[in-house]
């Protein structure tokens, strides 16, 4: 039974994947479906640049941030964990958590004034507001593990740097893993949003919809980014569940956090 | 002997700096070094920065510098969270009046249309100094009543200053002046948007949970479809549902007339509606499953009925969890309520947009401050209620 | 081997630990039991300096540990917990080969030892060597932690109470493995344990613990035949003694001359376990045999009744 919903998920995914892919290499072959959208003759593909490039611009644009989000947030959270950051420490949760009240595109809108704009201002709010997920996982990753676990591995004559890199680190890695998840998602919709401050993406495609009245560009700007957006955020969750399932139940049970933080922006 | 001993003792004693005081100490200090105050020919025109020391009378930057540095020596030589809280606090009503004083002074008699906005080293500054606030109210443990009465309080001081006029000089209360009647609609609109789908996603979604919970065959696909919607960005989501708002517009009789429109409010209701859906159904699930089963084996043992046993037992016991959800998915509104703008929705977003569509910085910050404010007070609150409800059930 | 010098250990106001004096045999299993807060674990954790005495010292094999780098120390002594601690993300054999690899034993010598220790242990290599903990059962996963604990051939081994989470039969079975694994490798064990029979059962000597206070430390025939004070007595139960005392003997020293009817018993059988069979088969007396089977004589109720008496 459950393997076989597994798998019409997998094969859904497979498909939209490559529904997208042909979407984007040649996104004329589709415009007849789109042309009942459009008013006047107007035209029902996007015509001020290749969605490809759209595509991959955004894409670089959300990598870059989380990559450097990534690196900063989980090198904090393992500084504040160690003995000589742990003044930080409750400190770095309260900014967390009062940071993630924030709305996304409220810091993509504060970063205008300081950064101008075009990509500049959208990289610097991706990374700042993709620090904190990947922070707080992070941190709930290496501040919950198994006591005796982590006391075992000091009483073998683990020195601290390899009690981090073999043992802290590997069995924080599914939360880790998840919190970059989150930061990608909620990156990928707050470059939809950059547009507004020329940035080069996918929102561009809505936008021009929205100003053009031209429904066509708005549905197929919204379901590239959607698909997009899924098929990413399932590659983590793919990975994270696998990471988990092999060390067993204890760390699954984790998973399951009621205090998720939504992702959407 | 003894001299080594004490040797060591004050060796431990200066190796014990605080490092936390000493980063926030390097925050005020190097806040004065940066512009305190913008000064603008026009709304747009760009600016000329002015430090602490030239933006403000000479008294008052006395009192603020005084202020500033009893803060700094707190941070450095007082580990008592109460001095420190009592000081950072004073700061940030101190930076608060300064901005205001530097409003007064700088601004122009011969010229109307200049501005005045507060610049990089005062953001500084008042982030140093609620930091200082913060990590000394984190351990203070503050209960949830405290927590409550220190939001009223710092909220009636903001709209005290507003009120007083003390800040009537600054360009965002001028932009505020220049649309006050827009703002007040909007604000209503943001609520609306944020507060109403979210009340329709508790309606729907309790009952939803609540299915799930009870039929395992629901409780995955649905849960899976919900966070599909969940990952979509918010404004492709907007996007996509134009085209089957708008056609339900054009062709269901008396939709128009209930204001069901492609573009508009109806659109972005419903986009929040299904992203709170998520937080409520797996909240309730999670909560319901949390329930220990000892207890609920006992209310079945006691003779309990399904329907008591949810109404007495589970839900009771599962509450904090449902109020967590609730508290994810209003937060997150209020701030996806503002990307509503793009799409004629309304709410703050529709100042923000006009701002960064006019590079006004004045005009982002009033569609991006009123947000940020409404959602940590919705934050606040509610973690306060949920702490309470929690109590005695862990 | 192992000396413990006036050590103390003080949490607040509380001394956990105060002021113990001990010196422990090499080659032998020695108990250290007590109610929980008695100080038992803290003490077992500031030999491999888990937790740093406030005041006093512990020597291994003359040599100060409070001198030796935490982690160097760590890797000579092996250790064994309640819950195995078991690295979730490794492999059974990886998890072995713990100490060996932060050794730097090369990659063959690595093998084998793991694979010896499998076999010792009763774990098939073949079957378990790639299984992840969480795919074992309780009992074998305490296996693998004991043999973690012994992969570098540690001349001690830290034990705290590592027979905790395991049922009674499995436990029972567990603790006659390694009494019979310890006599092979002959590593000197310093275990920690609330349960009086498990003492009586593995220890060659027995400490007793209570309020961080040493209350006894002696063989376990001299705790059970002369507790030093009340609390000794409780522990032990006044009911139980003689029948732990009867666990310590052998039915080989309480042979008579003389023959009896009925299923004999085995010489190196425990006295409680032949005043058992006696009982429940109705009978006075039961013949004894030898490990080849050859008859040595009787054993009678009486007999072992004088045995289970408070020695004069």
């Amino acid at each position: 039974m459950k393997r076989d919903k597994i798998r019409t998920g997998t094969v859904l995914r497979l498909l939209a994947f490559a529904v997208l892919l042909a979407f984007l290499l040649a996104p004329d072959r589709f415009a007849g479906l789109l042309t009942p959208l459009t008013n006047n003759g107007a035209p029902a593909i996007y015509n001020q640049g290749t969605l490809l490039d759209l595509t991959l611009s955004h894409l670089f644009t959300v990598g870059l941030s989380t990559v450097a989000a990534a690196i900063v947030a989980i090198g904090l959270a393992i500084f504040v964990t160690r003995p000589a950051g742990a003044e930080f420490l409750a400190l770095s949760r309260a900014i967390v958590n009062i940071g993630q009240t924030f709305p996304p595109v409220a810091v993509l809108a504060l970063s205008v004034p300081i950064m101008g704009f075009g990509e500049g201002p959208t990289r610097m709010a991706l990374f700042l507001y993709g620090l904190l997920p990947i922070f707080e996982n992070t941190l709930v990753g290496l501040s919950t593990l198994p006591p005796a676990v982590v006391e075992t591995a000091s009483a073998m004559g683990m020195t601290g740097r390899q009690r981090l890199l073999k043992v802290e680190l590997p069995l924080a890695m599914p939360l880790i893993v998840e919190g970059i998840r989150l930061s990608t998602v909620i990156g990928l919709a707050t470059a939809t949003i950059g547009s507004t401050v020329a940035a080069k993406g996918l929102g561009e495609v809505i936008v021009a919809g929205l100003l053009s009245n031209n429904l066509a560009f708005i549905v197929q700007g919204g379901v590239i980014t959607g698909v997009l957006a899924v098929l990413i955020s399932d590659g983590f969750e793919a990975l994270a569940h696998r990471m988990a399932k092999r060390r067993g139940a204890s760390s699954e049970a984790r998973q399951s956090d009621p205090d998720g933080q939504g992702s959407s922006a | 002997m003894t001299t080594l001993a004490n040797a060591e003792t004050s060796r431990a004693a200066t190796s014990r700096i605080d490092r936390f005081g000493v980063v926030i100490a390097a925050f005020l200090i190097g806040a004065l070094a940066l512009p305190f105050a913008t000064l603008r020919a026009t709304r747009i025109a760009s600016g000329t920065g002015l430090r602490l020391f030239d933006a403000l009378p000479a008294t008052t930057m006395v009192a603020v510098l005084a202020v500033l540095a009893a803060t700094i020596g707190a941070a450095l030589a007082s580990r008592r969270p109460a001095v420190r809280l009592a000081l950072g606090a004073l700061a940030l009503a101190a930076l608060a009046l300064a901005a205001g004083a530097a409003g007064a002074h700088l601004m122009p008699d011969d010229n109307p249309y200049a501005r005045v906005a507060p610049a990089s080293g005062f953001w500084v500054a008042l982030f140093g100094a609620a930091m200082l606030v913060t990590d000394a109210s984190v351990r203070l443990k503050l209960g949830p009543a405290g927590r409550i009465v220190a939001l009223v309080i710092t909220a009636t001081l903001i709209v005290g200053l507003f009120a007083s006029g003390a800040w009537s000089h600054l360009s965002i209360v001028a932009e505020y002046r220049n649309r006050a009647d827009v703002f007040w609609r909007e604000t209503i609109n943001h609520i609306i948007l944020a507060a109403g789908s979210l009340a329709a996603a508790i309606a729907v979604g309790l009952p939803l949970g609540i299915l799930a919970y009870e039929i395992k065959a629901v409780r995955d696909p649905l849960i899976n479809v919900l966070n599909v919607v969940q990952t979509i960005p918010s404004m492709a989501l907007f996007g996509i549902l134009i085209a089957p708002l708008g056609w339900i517009a054009m062709n269901v009789p008396g939709a128009h007339a209930l204001g069901i429109r492609g573009i508009g409010m109806a659109p972005a209701f419903l986009a929040l509606f299904l992203y709170s859906l998520l937080p409520m159904v797996a909240n309730t699930v999670v909560g319901l499953n949390g329930v220990s089963r000892a207890v609920v084996d006992a209310a079945r043992g006691m003779g309990l009925t399904g329907r008591q046993r949810l109404f007495q037992v589970e839900m009771p016991l599962a509450l904090p969890v449902l109020l967590t959800g609730i508290r994810i998915a209003l937060v997150q509104n209020i701030g996806l309520a503002t990307v509503a703008a793009l799409i004629g929705g309304g709410g703050f977003g529709v100042f923000l947009f006009q701002g960064l569509g006019q590079t006004a910085t004045d005009l982002i910050l009033l569609g991006a401050l009123p947000p940020v404010a409404l959602a940590f007070a919705a934050a606040v609150v509610l973690d306060a209620i949920i702490e309470i409800s929690g109590r005695g059930k862990a | 081997m192992i000396e413990l010098s006036h050590l103390t250990k003080v949490y607040g106001d509380t001394a956990v630990v105060n002021d113990v004096n001990m010196e422990i045999e090499a080659g032998t299993i020695t108990v250290i039991v007590g109610t929980s807060g008695s100080g038992k674990s803290t003490l077992l954790r500031m030999v491999n300096r888990l937790v740093e005495p406030t005041e006093g010292r512990v020597f291994l094999e003359g040599n100060d540990v409070s001198t030796m780098p935490p982690h160097e120390l760590r890797r000579s002594i092996g250790y064994a917990i309640q819950n195995h601690g078991l690295f979730p993300h490794w492999t059974v054999a990886r998890n072995i080969a713990t100490v060996p690899m932060l050794l730097g034993w090369d990659r063959r010598k690595v093998d084998a030892r793991v694979e010896e220790l499998m076999e010792l242990f009763q774990l098939d290599h073949a079957q378990f060597a790639n299984r992840y903990p969480h795919e074992l059962s309780g009992g074998q996963q305490q296996r693998v932690g004991v043999a973690r604990a012994m992969a570098a051939k540690p001349a001690l081994l830290l034990m705290d109470e590592p027979f905790g989470a395991l049922d009674p039969i499995i436990r029972s079975k567990a603790q006659t493995d390694l009494k019979a694994i310890q006599r092979r490798t002959g590593t000197t064990i310093l275990l920690v344990t609330h349960d009086m029979a498990e003492a009586v059962h593995l220890g060659d000597r027995i400490a007793v613990m209570d309020g961080g206070l040493l209350k006894q430390y002696a063989p376990a025939a001299d705790i059970l035949a002369r507790p030093a004070d009340a609390f000794v007595d409780d522990l032990i139960g006044s009911a139980d003694r003689p029948f732990r005392y009867l666990t310590l003997g052998r039915v080989r020293a309480a042979v008579e001359p003389g023959v009896a009817e009925g299923a004999p018993l085995a010489a190196d059988a425990s006295l409680y376990e032949g005043l058992g069979e006696l009982l429940w088969s109705g009978r006075d007396a039961a013949p004894v045999i030898d490990d080849a089977g050859a008859p040595l004589g009787r054993v009678s109720l009486v007999g072992i009744a004088e045995r289970a008496a408070r020695p004069k």
